[in-house]
């Protein structure tokens, strides 16, 4: 049994792949393919690229419609049908939101009360019209972007892990900046592979145990976190995550962690758990049936289900 | 802080007097690029080949005004589940014949393995179908020769255009004018290289398919890195030039890549032209420093293509000055990325982009050049600019500087060769 490992870099993170099977060379070669498809999504999903297929939406779609390719029209349905499933807690049109608030590039800040309703009124996917025959997008409103990066990385995962099972690959893991993780199969003599869920916080003696180890085969583990991305305003703690629908930051939002057998999907369901009041959590995952998650606030219990929670240990000081 | 780009945004005035840059970025001219009338019927085409290229064709197409692709063809079953994924309303087919047998298809896109290029090419074209072709245009002369040929004998009635996608790109006919002109004062001297770290292996589950896929490691078929990578490099380089090459002298090795291989992962070419001036060429698959460029050094300034198309130029000091380069944008050179000993560099690079800084609305070099085939399609049939006989002569010089590499030695090459006569 071969090991293989490999590395990219793409999408402002690190991606690592670890393949293992009989033959390296043809393990190197399934990697290498699987990377650059990662490439390739990173050239049409870039926010930050002008020449992305984004970039060429968020500039002309609100003249009219913008055609785009098979692979772009099918995640911007599948970010539709998952920002109606979550209720619109999960949107690809938050970015003037995130801009208002100051998290694009900086730790955030409290915004003027004119810029944030500005804001707010060219956010929601219902101002986005995704035409199937001809797969053009075309928005309603002057002034909306869109903004793949909370499922993008995730669907470049499960892009590339596809092309590692149809090149013969049956065990590999592959992760995008830590974040986003997607599971082939199981080592040798393993049910699957182990990844750690981070504590956001260190205990005292500063050693940073996991909160929880969970076993993934043919699935994805995403964990969505503040990691200090984040503001004071009268005591409470604003973090990077913003409610699409009010438009403020969740304030005690800590981590949410979701397994499903689609990465893309859980990215974007760990982004929406973040978001949701307990209620809203309770109701939306009627919609996905007997989902994996983790959801720890600043205060209060962690919120469990399908994944073994270690006993919680004091929090003092910042990982 | 400061970040790098704002530092060159306030800065680049000082930067350039304290000598730290003097590289200028050369734009296009947007007359280039025609606008097809609104109305046209779209045209259909069949792609044939669904591999990664292939791949990258039908989505760009899926951007082109006037393209529609219609059919998609490939032998192997997977690729034809992925088309139907991608392009669900497209006819799948497994044999190439029955793209051309289909009355609906006007246009064909040949994305195989180069070695497959001329039976199908040749096939289309009876079929009375317009044709793109990948470039290299074939692997040997025998087969450039006859492909041209059949090109060349339906050329006032069907439109055949070989993927050197440069030559449709408006930034390169924009520097080519610029080169031509004398900008850079007397041509001294050529150097391209082409590096990746990859293994340029391929593999799936069937070992039939393993042999198939792997064309480019098997020495009878494949013209190795010159052959299907520096190709698209040598073609702007004569060009830009304005002669072909008479001579060549190749170098190749395996040095990364010892897994049973025989076509070499590491070239070096040199390639002769008829004014005396010389091109250097390198490509390897050891590592991936610095990428693909291509610098022409002259007595006044060196021009230097990177990133699919950008170009810049650097100036000697006592060059004559051309005015505008005082307004125009400054780039501090090398740009390329070492390992950054800080957390998060990657992301904070990306953070402090600004989305509108480059032109927003260029496109890939491949769209261009698809681009200018279905613009042919409105308008023409006309001699696209990569014609049969610039895919002639860009072949001929691949294969000959290839079969330099694998003996070690210098070719003369033959200019009957290039010509069909």
């Amino acid at each position: 049994m071969h090991t293989v490992k490999m590395a990219l870099e793409a999408m402002a993170t690190r991606f690592e792949l670890v393949l293992m099977g009989s033959d390296a060379p043809s393990l190197r070669a399934a990697g290498e393919e699987a990377l650059a498809e990662i490439a390739h999504m990173e050239a049409r999903l870039s926010f930050y690229r002008p020449t992305s297929e984004v970039s060429r939406i968020n500039r002309a779609a609100a003249s009219g419609p913008v055609r785009v390719s098979a692979c772009t029209f099918r995640l911007l349905q599948r970010a539709a049908a998952i920002t109606e499933s979550t209720g619109g807690a999960f949107d690809i049109t938050v970015a003037p939101l995130m801009k208002c608030w100051g998290f694009v590039r900086g730790r955030g800040h409290w915004p003027a009360r004119d810029a944030l309703q500005q804001a707010r009124s060219v956010v929601g996917m219902q101002h986005v019209v995704l035409n199937e025959p001809n797969r053009s997008v075309a928005f309603l409103r002057d002034g909306l972007s869109i903004d793949l990066g909370g499922i993008g990385k995730g669907y470049a995962i499960d892009e590339a892990a596809s092309i590692l099972k149809e090149c013969g690959v049956n065990r590999a893991l592959l992760h995008g900046g830590t974040s986003s993780v997607f599971a082939l199969g199981a080592p040798p003599d393993e049910k699957g592979w182990r990844v750690a869920v981070p504590l956001t916080r260190s205990q005292a003696d500063g050693v940073c145990l996991p909160q929880a180890v969970v076993t993934l085969n043919d699935e994805a583990l995403s964990v969505s976190a503040v990691w200090g991305k984040a503001f004071q305003n009268d005591g409470i703690v604003y973090g990077h995550v913003i409610d699409p629908r009010s438009g403020m930051p969740v304030a005690g939002a800590e981590l949410a962690a979701v397994v499903h057998p689609s990465a893309a999907d859980a990215d974007a369901l760990a982004t929406a758990l973040m978001v949701m009041g307990t209620d809203e959590r309770s109701r939306a995952l009627q919609n996905f049936g007997t989902l994996r998650f983790l959801v720890t606030r600043a205060t209060g219990p962690v919120v469990a289900h399908g994944i073994d929670i270690r006993a919680r240990v004091p929090i003092e000081a910042p990982c | 802080m400061i970040s790098r780009r704002d530092f060159l945004r306030t800065g680049g005035a000082a930067a350039s007097l304290l000598g730290l840059s003097r590289a200028v970025e050369i734009r296009p001219d947007p007359s280039f690029v025609r606008t097809r009338p609104p109305q046209s019927a779209d045209v259909n085409i069949g792609v044939i080949g669904y591999g990664p290229r292939g791949r990258e064709i039908t989505s760009t197409l899926s951007r082109v005004p006037g393209a529609h692709v219609a059919a998609i063809c490939d032998s192997y079953a997977p690729m034809l589940r992925r088309a139907q994924r991608d392009v669900p309303d497209a006819a799948r087919y497994e044999d190439y014949h029955q793209v051309l047998d289909d009355a609906e298809i006007q246009a064909v896109v040949v994305a195989t393995p180069t070695h497959m290029h001329r039976q199908i090419v040749v096939d289309a074209l009876e079929a009375s179908k317009n044709v793109y072709c990948e470039a290299p245009m074939a692997s040997s002369v025998d087969d450039a020769r006859a492909m041209a040929v059949a090109a060349q004998a339906v050329s006032d009635s069907q439109i055949f255009q070989v993927g050197h996608t440069y030559r449709s790109n408006p930034q390169h006919r924009s520097v080519f004018q610029f080169i031509r002109s004398g900008a850079i004062g007397s041509p001294a001297m050529g150097r391209a290289q082409w590096h990746a770290r990859q293994s340029w292996r391929r593999t799936s589950p069937n070992a039939d398919r393993v042999r198939a896929l792997n064309w480019r490691l098997d020495p009878e078929l494949s013209i190795g890195l010159v052959g299907e990578m520096g190709i698209h490099q040598m073609d702007v380089a004569y060009w830009v030039l304005g002669a072909l090459p008479t001579k060549v002298i190749g170098f190749g090795q395996i040095m990364a890549w010892n897994d049973g291989r025989e076509v070499p992962d590491t070239v070096q070419a040199v390639f002769e032209f008829p004014s005396g001036m010389h091109m250097m060429f390198d490509a390897t698959l050891a590592s991936s420093f610095d990428d693909a460029y291509e610098a022409y050094y002259g007595t006044d300034s060196t021009i230097l293509f990177r990133d699919r198309g950008k170009a810049w130029m650097f100036k000697e000091v006592d060059a004559p000055m051309l005015g505008w380069e005082v307004y125009a944008r400054k780039d501090k050179f090398y740009k390329e990325t070492g390992i950054a000993l800080l957390a998060n560099a990657t992301q904070l690079d990306a953070q402090n982009q600004d989305p509108t800084e480059d032109d927003p609305n260029v496109e890939t070099p491949l769209w261009y050049a698809l681009n200018e085939f279905m613009d042919n399609h409105e308008f023409g049939p006309y001699l696209p600019a990569a014609d049969y006989q610039r895919g002639l002569e860009a072949a001929v010089i691949a294969i000959v500087a290839n079969d330099a590499i694998l003996q070690g030695t210098s070719l003369a090459i033959d200019p009957a060769l290039y010509t069909l006569g």
